[in-house]
């Protein structure tokens, strides 16, 4: 019907044109998150091939070499102890996503069950697990995740485990929220009188439509995992220099920064905010795309 | 509402001390080694250790502690060999002065801001302004003062350097408030407020900048949701001008965004003790933070106790605020 | 000569989806209809027909990604489409007053009672603040509110739902409006309370002699309460004419189904006759009627373009099938 077409119903198109539709689609719908996948993608760049990238051996000193500035040798200077920041900031890189992947992991696999249940079981479980993140909320994250690593002892595993932790009650919030949307809907009322176990209406029912929620949050919260290990290094708990990570890098560099020798703390410090603001950016437009919520529109 | 507060407060409290008490002692360090001295003897740490009545069971000890803490005896710091209590209570005025001039000024700054990006909403305002406070939602807060140092004090020399709350050169004010500049102004000393000053405006640009971000990421989601109210609506319906609609909007978004700040402000102390850290500023942050690294634990359990204890006093402040704000509180 | 005129309107929803294509939900699809002072107007028809989005588009409140994309609104002798929007803005409220569903949850929660009233009033005139305090007494009294002056200083969330739409009632009084939409008036009353808004609205328009158009799905409340009625479906009116005539002889299918479903007839113990079925759907409307989806009489005659058609005195359709409706029907 030749009617059908003006209505606008979809045209046949090319691969090339749908891929890139759907590129400009979402960039008009969310610049942000584009901005922040192309960050993430540049540094997961840098972390994949950065024995490439490299000009230098990121932990060999150079005696002769110590806090010499920015220079063709050097694009980004040398540290204190003559190691050459431009390597030590690539290779800084696979620390980040060393870091946020695996915290990112443990605290979905954690939170999401725990909030599932919590949700679906309600009662007394569900208040008590709700207080135990209320008081989660309520306190610090940072003091939390450094009064828990410097008493379990700072490792890079200790690290990863603790935040990871203490950011599970996050995803329990949402998925939780998600459920509890979900549990009276009639799916779930028609898997139960089918006489289906709880872990399977909680794992085949719920959780594939709960877990978009918590996939929207991922973003912002390995952001916030770059960003609080690089804290922990920063103020000696956990990674230890002269390991080439951002936070243990900026707090080598904290005390030449006022005498001028700036290119040892700056040039960490800019990465550390780009990888983070590329996570939040991506994180922002992907809370846009996903939460139904948060979309705007309509009279 | 209040009472309500207070009574779920206090299993909250005991929680909070059970958690931090558990993971002193059963953490990898060992207090009595570092009380005694690492010249002291295996007899000599037997007796700290049955001074401190740490030979006691576990939950013996935490009930103990527990009484004490009731008293207001948290224990002795050793690194100040003094008592925990009195270290906290004296630097309580000076992480607070910082703390709240700066989440004022981030206020100030965030909640107009956010306003106007819920007003142009979709518009290049609130595109920029979205962005600006991402930037100020990654910047790790520690950085971000070494880089006002860098800037304001090495490279255009405006700002005094970063260490302390006062000019070296100059000598404190008799303490009333333990704000200096407050004290400084009390004793009519102008030399000691300005220098208190000039000490201060960097950190509070710093906690500004950290708060702001946040306030206007709320801000803004709050008055839209106000905007697209069945109210607001029906304001438009009946041809009330637009800044008589705006009004309603600004009206019924102080409330939400009260509460916001009030709970921002208890999350912010962790943020504004790195800011301590960096600045040598010398209140509860930086104490507890040195506390945690040195691994003082009378000390952190004390910082930790205070961190609880404020969030109970701003949340029973904000539930105040909200009453008179709401009509519909005060029925309830 | 009506009071307000309505046109072929057209609203149109245009977006974008992730895949950057345009799409464009058609809501309204020519809707026309007129109201005089001194009668109510039923709007009548299913979720999703397009009754409110009629009622907004005709108050020129629109939110993207809604938009008018044609037709004319004639009120009182101007094309509201051709207004400045502060010219508009000023006519909202007191020539054309609106009340809405959800009552309670329109009023601002942090503003008394009487402030509201007042500012609505003072916003549209040059009133001082007493002489609209005064005003405001009076039209709560006017629309059954005891103790007037006490009410003034309550609060919103102090009413229940029903007093909540009689101040909404007040509230469309003040400027002594030429027109009231009523939006779902009394969606979530109490059917007693019901009543009283309706008999009250209905009262008021004899009274003041104002034009109303009453947005429901109730039959009922058309029946009992209105003079003449438009049946709207995916868009469009498909029937209008006088309440009585459009029953005796309902002509479009649609609206047979609407009448043969109301609780009453169902009662009469007269036979179901529920033509159910979704919506069309707006982004890929069928050419013709576009009820053709859900009707037992479609061929291959719906699929042209078709108009409201006289059928009798004042009365009209949209329907290429009529005389098979009629006689196929089951009486």
């Amino acid at each position: 019907m030749a009617d059908l077409a003006l209505d606008g119903a979809p045209k046949e198109r090319s691969t090339i044109e749908k891929v890139w539709g759907k590129v400009v689609g979402i960039s008009r719908r969310s610049p942000t998150s584009i901005i922040g996948f192309v960050i993430i993608l540049f540094f997961g760049f840098l972390a994949l091939l950065a024995p490439l990238l490299m000009p230098y051996d990121p932990i060999a000193a150079n005696p002769n070499l110590i806090l010499s500035g920015p220079s063709a040798a050097h694009w980004f200077g040398t540290d204190g102890n003559g190691m050459d920041v431009f390597s030590r900031v690539i290779f800084g890189s696979r620390f980040a996503f060393g870091i946020a992947i695996p915290v990112v992991i443990i605290a979905l696999s954690i939170g999401i069950p725990i909030g599932l249940y919590s949700g679906y079981k309600g009662g007394n479980i569900d208040e008590a697990i709700m207080r135990v993140v209320d008081a989660f909320r309520v306190f610090p994250s940072i003091i939390l995740a450094l009064a828990v690593v410097a008493a379990a002892g700072p490792s890079l595993l200790n690290v990863v485990l603790v935040i990871g932790i203490l950011d599970a009650p996050i995803f329990v919030r949402v998925v939780r929220a998600e459920v509890l949307a979900l549990r009276s809907s009639s799916f779930v009322e028609s898997g139960l009188i089918v006489g289906n176990p709880t872990w399977r209406i909680l794992f085949v029912h719920l959780l594939p439509n709960a877990i978009q929620g918590a996939m929207a949050q991922t973003a912002v919260r390995a952001a916030w995992a770059v960003r609080i290990s690089a804290t922990l290094a920063f103020l000696g708990i956990g990674i230890q220099p002269p390991t080439p990570e951002w936070g243990a890098m900026i707090r080598q560099g904290a005390e030449f920064m006022v005498n001028g020798q700036w290119w040892v703390g700056i040039f960490p410090g800019v990465a550390l905010i780009l990888m983070v603001l590329g996570f939040n950016m991506f994180g922002d437009g992907l809370q846009d795309l996903l939460d139904p919520k948060r979309r705007s529109g309509g009279k | 509402m209040l009472m309500r507060r207070l009574v779920l407060a206090i299993p909250l409290l005991i929680g909070i001390l059970f958690f931090t008490f558990m993971l002193i002692r059963l953490g990898g360090q060992d207090p009595v080694g570092l009380l005694a001295g690492p010249t002291a003897t295996t007899e000599e740490i037997e007796i700290v250790r049955a001074e401190l009545g740490l030979d006691k069971p576990l939950f013996t000890q935490f009930w103990l502690f527990l009484g004490d803490v009731v008293q207001g005896d948290i224990g002795k710091s050793w690194i100040s060999n003094r008592s925990v209590t009195l270290d906290i209570l004296e630097r309580i005025p000076i992480t607070l002065e910082l703390l709240l001039w700066g989440v004022a000024l981030g206020s100030v700054i965030g909640v107009p801001v956010g306003l106007r990006a819920a007003f142009r909403h979709d518009k290049w305002f609130d595109h920029i302004s979205r962005g600006i406070s991402l930037l100020g939602f990654s910047i790790p807060t520690y950085f971000l003062a070494l880089l006002l140092l860098f800037v304001f004090f090495f490279l255009l020399g405006w700002s005094p350097p970063g260490m302390g709350r006062i000019s070296l050169l100059i000598s404190p004010p008799p303490t009333v408030t333990g704000s200096y500049l407050i004290d400084g102004l009390l004793a009519g000393d102008l030399e000691v407020a300005r220098s208190a000053v000039a000490q201060l405006i960097l950190p509070i640009i710093a906690v500004a900048i950290i708060s702001a971000a946040p306030i206007v990421k709320h801000t803004r989601a709050i008055a839209l949701e106000i905007i697209s109210s069945d109210f607001v609506r029906f304001a438009r319906a009946s041809g009330l001008p637009s800044e008589k609609v705006s009004r309603i909007v600004l009206k019924n978004s102080s409330t939400p965004v009260t509460t916001f700040i009030g709970t921002e402000l208890t999350g912010l102390v962790g943020s504004v003790s790195l800011i301590e850290f960096v600045f040598a500023w010398g209140g509860v942050g930086q104490y507890g933070l040195n506390a945690i690294i040195r691994g003082d634990f009378a000390a952190v359990q004390g910082y930790v106790l205070f961190l609880a204890l404020f969030s109970l006093v701003v949340f029973i402040i904000v539930d105040l605020l909200v009453l008179v704000l709401e009509p519909r509180a005060v029925a309830e | 000569m009506s009071l307000l005129q309505v046109r072929d309107l057209h609203t149109h929803f245009i977006s974008r989806n992730l895949d950057n294509e345009i799409r464009i939900a058609k809501a309204l699809n020519g809707v026309s209809f007129e109201v005089s002072r001194g009668e109510v107007l039923g709007l009548v028809g299913e979720t999703g027909a397009g009754k409110s989005l009629t009622a907004y588009s005709v108050m020129d409140l629109l939110k993207p990604p809604a938009k008018v994309v044609g037709g004319t609104v004639e009120f009182d002798g101007r094309n509201l489409r051709d207004l400045e929007a502060e010219d508009m803005n000023k006519l909202r409220g007191s020539e054309i007053a609106m009340v809405v569903q959800n009552p309670r949850s329109s009023l601002d929660p942090l503003t008394r009672v009487g402030e509201q009233l007042i500012r609505v009033h003072t916003a549209h005139t040059d009133t001082s603040e007493s002489a609209a305090r005064a005003r405001a007494i009076e039209k709560l009294g006017a629309v059954g509110i005891p103790a007037p002056e006490q009410r003034m200083r309550a609060w919103p969330h102090e009413l229940s739902g029903g007093m909540a739409q009689r101040v909404l009632i007040a509230m469309a009084l003040m400027n002594e409006p030429k027109l009231i939409i009523a939006d779902e008036p009394t969606t979530g009353l109490d059917v007693t309370v019901q009543a009283q808004i309706l008999d009250l609205l209905r009262e008021l328009v004899v009274t003041h002699n104002v034009a109303a158009m009453v947005i429901t799905h109730d039959l009922g409340i058309v029946a009992h309460y209105c003079n003449r009625m438009a049946v709207m479906f995916a868009g469009r009116i498909v029937e209008t004419g006088d309440v009585e005539t459009v029953f005796d002889n309902p002509s479009h299918p649609y609206t047979r189904t609407l009448i043969a479903s109301t609780p009453e007839r169902l009662k009469e113990g007269k036979q179901k006759v529920l033509g159910g079925g979704a919506p069309p759907n707006l982004y890929n409307l069928p050419p013709g009627c576009h009820y053709v989806e859900r009707c037992r009489f479609a061929d291959e005659s719906c699929n042209k373009p078709l108009s409201l058609d006289q059928v009798g005195d004042g009365h009209f359709a949209m329907c290429t099938r009529l005389d098979a409706v009629r006689e196929g029907w089951p009486s």
